[in-house]
């Protein structure tokens, strides 16, 4: 009984003790690397965050005035996917136990939004390297001093993301019209049932008529659909020329795996997730051929720094970068910011991230007023990729504001449905 | 004046608290927790603490409905969304200070209670606790449809703090976190609380002894709504956001967790699993890969080898029963403290 009762208190204290925090030292720079560490989205975070450090390390760390200092990464699971409080109290121990000088990632706006205010509260420079909701970056422009310690490094805004998804619709179309002569288009809209996608649903419904399109139905399956042929079978039967995707979820490898067995006579083109990882070709046993994409990384040459970045990520994680790995480019960015200040001072390190002109893996970096990466030609820009015989390639922009990446290549109508409309 | 006062408590400590090891334990931990932030003001230690303390009322506001009347909610997340974005809204939209809005979030539970507790009255069991379950999916989905009030996916976000300091909210939330817990075990405790207790056990022989059960069944749902109401107001203020995840099925399931764990039908049974869970789950980031599996682990173990719940399992090793009075004793007594019968 009484050795119970001692286990337990000793338990206790071992707990309350581990809580009551450590680090110590100013002799490294610590990076906390914030992400759903169990899921893709969180390892590409760690991966990316990690190929920088060591990057940087080799060359001697961080010169910070006179004294040059390593860089430490910190894995801070956030598990925001299932609890935002985890979430929070993660982003909390981090600052307080681990001593981090900064922190980079996020994904699920929910969880960042709180986490924002945490770090915020501390002072700490955050860079976002997940979510893409705008609010994040109107915060810094409604209360600039409290929230200046936040950057989003990537993705581009989902304002920008919409623009980009309707551009890639755009040059579908119009290589519908000048090689299958279809110069009206009846598009199919298949998104997944989640909030995400509403706004895309509703903006695509207001805007393929202004656009010379005719809109063929509207599909929403479920977002863990095994099974979409009904779907397909519909959207065939509507006559669809094109099928408008939004899918994040899983629904994107049987959606594609089904389009190309049953050879839906309708180019897809949109959002597909799965589409943007590698193991999507061996996922759909190839079916998915063709299906077009946004994306953020391919091996073309969008700055001097994208091949070597993609190559060496590929060799050394055995796959192709996805978007949260670009706390890589936002490790560099740091760095330099720092470099430049002179200090760790968060403030002074603002003003020099203000200043930021780097070439990154997806683009020029340079952040707006508030703090969001800059879309548009010359900036950041993201692309669409296809999938053609077992690669994923660049095929946008094809020339969208005189803009085409070194390794791009062109579009290609699924050999199915050129061969129905050639009839 | 005051020294009677202070007399009278010395006098109620004496013969009332530490007369039972369990009444010491809980009067150390409120000692404890107290104090803590002068010997260990540690923010992330409180921050543990200040969250664990309203999830400590929340799992015990599920235990006062379906532990004591067997009213079994799956939904019990609906409360503290409710109360979440009622405050969060109030704060937002009206200037109105955390002091109004977590009160007012907790009478919009109430609400809520009613509203659930009155379609359910004819339902038990499984079928309750189905369609309980179905009360916080329905309100999510009217969080999506309306994001202009709601915030949809993002919730409604900076909001005011509770206190001015780390400190400040701690005490605000362990404070009330006491003073709930002891409300609901009066309740628990009272002539209500063991209408509560047959409803349970036989609502039929409660009925036939001219006790109206569907009164007591509503207001188990409104005592309910309103302590974990209080959790929701609280907690959209110490994480200055309130977003869908307050209603999420996962969140009703912990309340579930907290109390088979620590023990139903005891208010402190569930508060105490509460303060063992939640920073054993923080403990538990030393091992990140093993996380979730270890703390699954570790409650399966304990119900497999505790099925009461760790609670009432320690309780029961270190007092016993007075085979005459039923009075709670110390077990190395030889003697009931209460009618001196004979305790072997």
């Amino acid at each position: 009984m009484r050795r119970g009762v001692f286990l337990a208190a000793a338990a206790w204290v071992w707990v309350l003790v581990s809580m009551a925090g450590s680090g110590w030292g100013a002799d490294e720079i610590k990076v906390g690397v914030v992400g759903p560490m169990a899921f893709t989205q969180g390892e590409g975070h760690w991966n990316g965050a990690t190929m920088a450090a060591e990057e940087i390390n080799a060359k001697g760390g961080v010169q910070v005035g006179k004294k040059k200092l390593p860089i430490k990464l910190v894995k801070v699971d956030s598990n925001e996917f299932l609890n935002v409080t985890d979430a929070t109290n993660a982003m909390e121990r981090a600052i307080t136990y681990d001593k981090v000088d900064f922190l980079m990632g996020g994904f699920r706006t929910e969880a960042v939004l709180a986490m924002q205010d945490i770090a915020m509260e501390y002072k700490k420079i955050f860079l976002g390297c997940g979510a893409a909701h705008p609010e994040l970056c109107a915060r810094v422009a409604k209360d600039y001093e409290k929230y200046k310690y936040w950057f989003r490094v990537t993705p581009i805004n989902s304002t920008f993301l919409v623009k980009v998804d309707f551009l890639l619709l755009e040059m579908v179309a119009k290589k519908m019209a000048t090689e299958l002569g279809i110069s009206k288009p009846k598009v199919a809209i298949v998104a997944e049932k989640a909030v995400w996608a509403d706004p895309i649903v509703n903006i695509a419904q207001e805007n393929l008529p202004k656009m010379g399109m005719e809109i063929a139905g509207v599909w929403r399956p479920s977002p863990v659909a095994t099974d979409v042929s009904a779907e397909l079978s519909a959207v065939q039967s509507a006559g669809a020329h094109i099928i408008f995707t939004s899918f994040s979820s899983s629904v994107g490898i049987p959606f594609a795996k089904q389009w190309g067995e049953l050879q839906v006579p309708a180019a897809a083109v949109g959002i597909n997730v799965e589409a943007q990882k590698d193991g999507f070709w061996a996922a759909t046993g190839g079916k998915g051929n063709y299906t077009l994409t946004m994306n953020t990384y391919a091996r073309v040459k969008m700055t001097d720094s994208t091949i070597p970045f993609f190559d060496k990520y590929k060799e050394r994680f055995k796959e192709a970068p996805n978007y949260t790995a670009g706390t890589y480019d936002a490790l560099h960015i740091l760095v330099q910011a720092i470099e430049r200040a002179g200090t760790l001072d968060s403030a002074k390190v603002v003003q020099e991230l203000e200043k930021t002109q780097y070439m990154g893996g997806a683009g020029k970096i340079v952040f707006s007023k508030d703090h969001d990466v800059t879309w548009g030609p010359g900036f950041v820009t993201a692309i669409g990729t296809q999938w053609q015989d077992g690669q994923n390639l660049c095929v946008w922009p094809d020339g969208w504001q005189g803009i085409k990446y070194e390794g791009c290549v062109d579009y290609k109508i699924p050999p199915w449905v050129r061969a129905h409309y050639k009839k | 004046m005051l020294l009677a006062q202070l007399r009278r408590i010395q006098v109620v400590i004496k013969t009332e608290v530490l007369v039972l090891p369990s009444r010491i334990a809980v009067m150390l931990f409120a000692l404890f927790l107290l104090t803590v932030p002068f010997y260990w003001p540690d923010p992330y230690l409180l921050r543990i603490l200040t969250l664990a303390s309203i999830f400590a009322i929340f799992a015990a506001s599920w235990d006062l409905l379906s532990g004591f009347t067997g009213q079994v909610n799956f939904g019990h997340a609906l409360f503290f969304g409710v109360a979440a974005y009622c405050a969060a809204l109030l704060n937002l939209h009206l200037k109105f200070p955390p002091w109004v809005t977590v009160p007012l979030g907790a009478v919009a539970a109430v609400g809520t209670g009613l509203l659930v507790g009155i379609p359910c009255l004819r339902l038990k069991g499984t079928y309750l606790a189905l369609t309980t379950l179905s009360f916080p999916i329905i309100l999510m989905g009217l969080v999506f449809a309306f994001p202009d009030l709601t915030g949809g996916e993002l919730g409604v976000s900076g909001l005011s703090r509770l206190a001015g300091s780390r400190v400040g909210e701690y005490y605000v939330c362990s404070v009330l976190m006491l003073g709930a817990g002891f409300l609901m075990w009066k309740i628990g405790d009272s002539k209500t609380g063991i209408i509560f207790h047959a409803i349970r056990e036989d609502e039929l022989a409660v009925r036939t002894a001219g006790i109206n059960t569907t009164k007591y069944k509503i207001l188990a749902f409104c005592l309910s709504g309103f302590f974990a109401g209080v959790a929701g107001g609280l907690y959209a203020h110490v994480m200055r956001i309130a977003g869908p995840s307050t209603l999420e099925v996962s969140l009703s399931f912990q309340a579930v967790i907290w109390a088979v764990f620590g023990g139903m039908v005891s208010i402190y049974g569930p508060m105490a699993a509460v303060f063992i869970l939640f920073p054993l789950l923080e403990l538990l980031r030393v091992v990140p890969q093993l996380r979730n599996l270890a703390f699954a682990l570790i409650i399966l173990l304990i119900l497999l080898y505790m099925p009461e719940g760790l609670i009432p399992w320690i309780r029961d090793r270190i007092e016993k029963l007075c085979p005459r009075c039923k009075a709670r004793n110390f077990t190395r007594r030889s003697h009931c403290r209460i009618c001196a019968a004979h305790m072997h």
